[in-house]
């Protein structure tokens, strides 16, 4: 399989006014197109602040991250932004939406950003919300939904780009197990049916058995990377 | 166009503080519109009042006549009349021009006396270049057309002070050529009242026919000729043309014949600047307010807008188009309820007697105004109200451009 990231000796280290904290401890590994990979670990591992780093929202201290055959710790912040746009797909664990518009609208906004016609946009961003199970509630607004249906509008909003690969940090720390194996569920239909890239972090032990690979983190090392 | 209509729905996400803001500019721009209107209402409506009555547009004297009303200094009314004609027919074709003597003088009764001037007027010129004879209310006479010998048409200011009425007669005193003094008796043949009471207690008129003889100056000598032109954009430019074709002669326009009110007219429209611009100010700080906290409460929603790929000038433009809309709506507003607050004034008028009383014609001022809307006010405080909305804007969208999408999605 393709290589999509490929991660050498990454490091961030964190500087406070006392003390260094190394978050990103040399970390080296690769996710291939097509992966379900969940980071796991304690919290305090690193999962975030290694997820920011392979978003591209931190810069790291040393070590090279390649997205897609490209160094992205060389980009400039405006360039950085651009590439987010049109290569990283992101869930976030809570404030995903924009809460003025709708459901549609939010999922539309990332292809007006990168300027794709308006019938493309119209055409996918119905497409997704039907995908993750939204087709009925296309109009409403954020505060309309429940957590559960805020967030696949999240994921469906992180498919609109086409990304190379969709990151999500604890997309189900707010859920309910329920609204949260389901999210899951739709997760890893996108990822077989759509051979979308998800990797994810959770300290969910019922989420993480969803995974095809397990990325573990501790001290901002990784002590074990197993493939099921 | 995304970013045009986003920054439309932000505005409104907050309702209850965008109303109250809005409110706020609406109310002060509806108060400076009204106001501005109000003073350029009140002070062209002054102007054009003492013009209509008193100054005319231009007026031209013998050069020595102004320095203190010499009687000797004269002019022959066919000298100057075609040339005068000559002279205005290019830009005021409809332009009337009346010729006067002007006599200063006393003016008794049994019971006082009191100086004025007398203008000796050929009334059928007169009537088209002052609107005295208008002001003469139905009762109380005309405006020396009828067949009354030796009338004289004063205020009734005038007549209060000699306790004289309609039909009353008065002697008038003054000095003639020769250093003779002249007492001529005249018959009260109107009385009127204009608005200025400075102006009524200082002139009265007769006809030139019946004062002539008394003054011993030759056949068709004037002191004064009196030009009307449709308005004082026409006045500023056949004034200068006039002074050049008579460089031997005084030729005034209004604003020298009262320097106080033109100052008054510049000042107007000045103040009515500033204190829009201190409106706007003030208001300013109240947007900058709301739009800070626009900002700052929504941290990590522009964080997780940066993350997704929205770049920093794009949400710089969108919180300034937020700052503008808001802005700018309510100045609209404010602006449109000014101008329905106006617009049925401008034709009745708004009467400030009730708490004045006279005092406004004591000094000479019109006690009813009728308000004046110009689209170039108008547009200038439209232009006001963008700047002030721009301006106020930038703080806050600075503030948004200084946030890093990781450590604001992490507040």
């Amino acid at each position: 399989m393709q290589k999509i990231i490929e991660i050498k000796d990454l490091v961030k280290i964190f500087k406070d006014t006392a003390q260094e904290v190394v978050a990103v401890d040399h970390v080296s590994l690769n996710i291939s197109a097509g992966e379900f990979t969940t980071i796991v670990g304690p919290s305090g591992s690193g999962k975030t602040t290694l997820l920011n780093l392979i978003g591209g929202l931190d810069t790291p201290t040393s070590g090279s991250l390649h997205v897609d055959g490209k160094d992205i710790s060389l980009l400039t912040e405006r360039e950085m932004t651009t590439f987010r746009l049109h290569h990283i797909g992101f869930v976030f664990q809570a404030y995903n939406l924009i809460p003025v518009l709708t459901a549609k609208e939010n999922v539309a906004f990332v292809m007006e950003l990168q300027g794709r016609k308006k019938e493309e946009i119209d055409k996918r961003a119905t497409e997704l919300l039907e995908a993750v199970g939204l087709g009925d509630r296309m109009n409403s607004r954020p505060s309309k939904l429940s957590g559960g249906q805020q967030q696949r509008v999240a994921v469906a909003r992180a498919l609109a780009s086409k990304p190379k690969f969709v990151l999500a940090d604890e997309p189900t720390a707010n859920l309910d197990s329920k609204s949260a194996e389901n999210l899951l569920d739709i997760m890893e239909r996108l990822n077989k049916q759509e051979g979308v890239t998800f990797v994810f972090s959770t300290h969910d032990p019922r989420i993480v058995a969803k995974a095809r690979r397990i990325i573990a983190l501790e001290d901002g090392k990784v002590v074990s990377d197993k493939s099921v | 166009m995304n970013i045009l209509r986003l920054a439309w729905k932000n505005i409104w996400r907050n309702k209850v503080r965008s109303g109250v803001i809005l409110s706020a500019i609406a109310i002060g721009l509806f108060a400076g519109t009204f106001l501005l209107s109000f003073m350029q209402g009140w002070i062209l409506g002054t102007v054009n009042s003492d013009i209509k009555t008193q100054y005319s547009h231009v007026q031209i004297h013998n050069a020595d006549f102004l320095a203190n009303y010499d009687v000797n200094a004269f002019f022959m009314r066919e000298d100057v009349e075609n040339e005068i004609r000559r002279g205005v027919a290019r830009n005021a074709p409809t332009a009337e021009i009346a010729f006067r003597l002007n006599l200063n003088g006393m003016l008794a009764s049994p019971h006082n006396a009191i100086g004025v001037t007398a203008k000796g007027v050929f009334e059928d010129e007169e009537i088209l270049v002052t609107d005295v004879w208008q002001q003469i209310p139905d009762t109380m006479g005309v405006f020396l057309n009828d067949d009354t010998r030796m009338a004289i048409v004063i205020s009734s200011r005038v007549a209060d002070r000699l306790r004289v009425r309609l039909r009353s007669r008065i002697v008038f005193t003054f000095q003639d050529v020769h250093g003779d003094m002249q007492s001529i008796a005249f018959r009260v043949g109107g009385i009127y009242r204009t608005t200025n009471a400075i102006f009524d207690e200082a002139n009265v008129f007769v006809r030139y026919s019946d004062i002539f003889s008394y003054t011993g100056l030759p056949e068709g000598a004037v002191h004064e000729a009196a030009v009307l032109l449709p308005d004082i954009e026409t006045s500023n430019i056949v004034a200068p043309q006039l002074r050049e074709m008579f460089p031997d002669m005084s030729v005034q326009d209004w604003s020298q014949m009262n320097p106080a009110l033109s100052m008054y007219f510049s000042y107007t429209k000045f103040m009515g600047v500033v204190i829009l611009g201190i409106f706007l100010f003030a208001l300013s700080f109240g947007i900058i307010n709301t739009m800070l906290m626009a900002v700052l409460e929504r941290t990590r929603e522009l964080g997780m807008l940066g993350a997704i790929g929205m770049s920093k000038r794009q949400i710089f433009s969108m919180i300034m188009l937020e700052t503008v809309f808001l802005t700018l709506l309510g100045g609209i507003v404010g602006i449109i309820l000014g101008i329905a607050v106006v617009l049925p004034t401008m034709e009745t008028g708004i009467d400030l007697s009730f708490f004045m009383e006279d005092q406004f014609e004591d000094f000479g001022f019109a006690s009813v105004v009728y308000p004046i809307l110009n689209i170039k006010m108008l547009a200038e405080i439209v232009v006001l109200v963008i700047l002030a909305g721009i301006l106020s804007a930038l703080y806050p969208a600075r503030k948004a451009l200084q946030l890093k999408p990781l450590e604001a999605m992490r507040q």
